[in-house]
């Protein structure tokens, strides 16, 4: 079985180097730095950091036209860090901050809606993860220094977003 | 150590399940999953998709991918994907569970690899222009990832096929 995979890997290694296709999502706005991207499941949609000022922003950018969709509803929750989309980019989860306190929120971009999710206040929020069909929240958190993971079952809360589901509405502003 | 974070996490679990009593519509504490993941030491930089949820644990004194079925509730191996002179620093699994992107040092360097599972094999993804990767997410579908690079004393992201 270890010899089948060294051989899997070297042939791999040998020969995969040159089918890799790439591009660069490009420069949005007065700075070149983006950081911290995600994809919607569908690939439609880029998530990213830029940095505004002094803090880091999220941008949602559409892959086929390259254009910036609005986030209105995220504003003063920057600094903004985390980004997570679903399936078809209908839901953008991050971490967000209010006052000292960061928070995790959930825009539903089909509805408008911003969701805060509660955690507790003695707990250092780090990444975060949104499963592609909005159903689950993986949370990454440090709690005395150590880091640990909270599972958040949101089907209570939010439709799924399934592949060919819902079209997300382009920011969620009229 | 696992009892101390317990204590902390228990307030939290507690607000969250007397709302969901409340109301239909809260967001609620996997507490099940939670206990699994405690009991399996300090783990970090989730990526949920499907039922399948990558992580980066630390465990025999090092830090190791991981990749559990949510839905059995166990981990599943990674045969030639962990080594003892790798550290990982970022991770991303597909909703098929097949296909890992893994960022990870070595010997000095920063690498991006890919692994498949089906084929338990690693293929390198050189950064082009060179840079140094550092955080990366693979669309859910497995069939493009994307990547946060260093170049040049700049943040950028590049777009990579799968393929």
């Amino acid at each position: 079985m270890g010899l089948v995979a060294l051989l899997v890997t070297l042939l791999l290694a040998g020969c995969g180097s040159a089918s890799w296709r790439r591009r660069n999502a490009g420069s949005v706005g007065p700075t070149s730095n983006r950081q911290d991207p995600a994809l919607s499941g569908n690939g439609q949609l880029l998530a990213s950091l830029v940095s505004r000022g002094e803090r880091d922003t999220v941008i949602l950018q559409e892959q086929r036209s390259g254009r910036l969709l609005p986030l209105p509803q995220l504003q003063r929750l920057e600094p903004h860090r985390s980004p997570s989309l679903s399936w078809n980019g209908r839901y953008l989860a991050l971490v967000g901050q209010q006052g000292d306190r960061r928070l995790v929120v959930i825009l539903d971009r089909a509805r408008g809606q911003l969701h805060r999710i509660p955690l507790p206040g003695d707990v250092e929020l780090e990444r975060l993860s949104l499963a592609p069909d909005g159903q689950r929240l993986a949370v990454g958190l440090l709690s005395n220094g150590r880091p640990a993971l909270q599972l958040i079952d949101l089907s209570g809360l939010l439709e799924a977003d399934r592949p060919g589901g819902l079209t997300s509405l382009g920011g969620g502003v009229p | 150590m696992n009892r101390s974070l317990g204590k902390a996490l228990g307030p939290w679990a507690l607000v969250i399940g007397l709302l969901s009593g409340c109301s239909g519509s809260m967001p609620r504490p996997m507490r099940d999953l939670d206990a699994l993941l405690l009991q399996a030491g300090p783990s970090q930089a989730p990526s949920l998709a499907g039922p399948w949820l990558a992580l980066i644990g630390h465990r025999h004194n090092r830090d190791q991918v991981q990749l559990l079925d949510l839905n059995q509730r166990h981990p599943v191996p990674l045969p030639g994907l962990n080594r003892p002179d790798a550290q990982p620093l970022s991770v991303s699994v597909d909703s098929s569970g097949q296909r890992l992107a893994v960022v990870r040092q070595r010997e000095g360097r920063t690498e991006l690899v890919l692994y498949r599972r089906e084929l338990m094999g690693l293929e390198p993804i050189a950064m082009a222009p060179p840079g140094v990767p550092r955080r990366v997410a693979l669309r859910a579908d497995g069939r493009e990832l994307t990547v946060e690079v260093s170049r040049n004393g700049e943040w950028q992201v590049d777009l990579i096929a799968v393929p």
